[in-house]
């Protein structure tokens, strides 16, 4: 039975067949490296998160937020930079801090502390946040980001990378 | 399904003319030498699939070259094996191209009316040669940097000319950042686009002509 159902695929066909299997192979041993390949760099988890020292604990005037600003090194595909980070920390009480990163949660400006006004103003679009961080008014749809933060020896700490 | 597809497709551009032209043209009887110019060409797609590959991440500037290189061999997924496959790609390219050149020329297959065919593969087998030549320096390593250098020494030792062709590779006195800009434009532009048209030609008069037979022995009957 089996041999008379060989003989009914003729040569052209098994021709036809072996060399489309052979070149879906090829495709395919291109195609998913190449996939790979190019998505990798995306695909890839961000910078592992670490504990990056801002400064005294003593600079933060209670119920103000003070500036900190302190230069990460942070790899992109093969080019090691050196970034300025700029956090905000609030502290109510000089136990419990808040740190707060100074980026816009609109489109990535970077947010400014108007005394005056008592909030955060961001020049790009108006977004406007309060002492805490929460939108007041304008098209920021989220809060500002905060920080996990630890403190050692008097030396403020957030986790981040 | 297919088949209807396919002939509504042919019925507006005609395609099956140009296939059976292809893949079902007349053969002599032929041996296995004459498979060299088809793995010749299939190597020359390996190698323009990974080369447009390998351009998404290398860059071709002195600060850069080296260590873009590093990044796709050690950090991109797959990319040690694209590499790898120009890499050694490249060196099969010359070889296959050789025997490719060596069958033809051992079995005569240049002689009329196929002689357009052997003048567009000599400028082929220059053009891989320049393949080579420029895409060694792009990895921008000692190796590289050496060889491009003699090499281009190399080229300035012809009489009268030898100093200028010599700036004009380099684009200056020195190897230098104009260097290794020129040769990945020579080697991802000019190269390319020359080489397309060129194998364009080759293989329309391949299949225009037809290919030889194997010669038969002198003195054997006719």
């Amino acid at each position: 039975m089996e041999n008379e159902e060989k003989k009914e695929i003729s040569r052209r066909d098994f021709m036809k067949i072996t060399i489309g299997a052979i070149g879906g192979l090829i495709g395919l041993g291109f195609g998913i490296p190449a996939i790979a390949y190019v998505v990798s760099p995306a695909l890839g988890k961000s910078q592992a998160q670490q504990w990056i020292q801002l400064g005294a604990t003593s600079k933060i005037e209670l119920g103000k937020p003070t500036l900190f600003k302190v230069t990460i090194t942070r790899q992109t595909g093969w080019i090691v930079n050196q970034e300025e980070l700029a956090v905000y920390v609030l502290s109510e009480d000089g136990r419990d801090y808040v740190a707060m990163s100074n980026v816009c949660t609109h489109l990535g400006c970077r947010i400014r502390w108007i005394a005056g006004q008592d909030q955060y103003v961001c020049p790009c679009h108006n977004g406007i946040f309060d002492k805490q961080g929460n939108v007041v008014s304008g098209p920021p749809p989220r809060p500002l980001d905060r920080y996990e933060t630890k403190v050692e020896n008097d030396q403020l700490f957030i986790l981040g990378g | 399904m297919l088949t209807r597809f396919a002939n509504w497709l042919d019925e507006r551009i005609g395609w099956r003319p140009v296939w059976d032209a292809i893949f079902l043209r007349k053969m002599p009887k032929v041996n296995w030498f004459y498979t060299l110019g088809s793995a010749t060409l299939f190597v020359a797609v390996n190698q323009a699939i990974t080369g447009i590959l390998l351009t998404i991440y290398y860059v071709p500037t002195p600060d850069h070259a080296y260590d873009s290189v590093q990044y796709i061999t050690t950090q991109v997924t797959g990319g040690w094996l694209i590499r790898g496959l120009h890499h050694w790609g490249a060196s099969v390219m010359v070889v296959l191209v050789v025997l490719h050149m060596l069958r033809v020329i051992f079995y005569g297959a240049y002689k009329y009316p196929r002689e357009v065919t052997w003048l567009t593969g000599v400028v082929l087998l220059l053009l891989v040669i320049g393949f080579g030549f420029t895409g060694y320096l792009l990895p921008w390593d000692q190796k590289s940097y050496w060889a491009t250098t003699v090499g281009t020494r190399i080229a300035g030792v012809v009489p009268w000319v030898g100093d200028w062709i010599l700036r004009i590779m380099r684009g200056g006195e020195d190897l230098s950042a104009v260097t290794l800009a020129r040769f990945f434009g020579a080697h991802v532009w000019v190269l390319p686009a020359t080489l397309m048209l060129l194998v364009g030609i080759h293989l329309y008069l391949v299949i225009r002509n037809g290919i030889s037979e194997i010669p038969k022995k002198e003195g054997g009957k006719q």
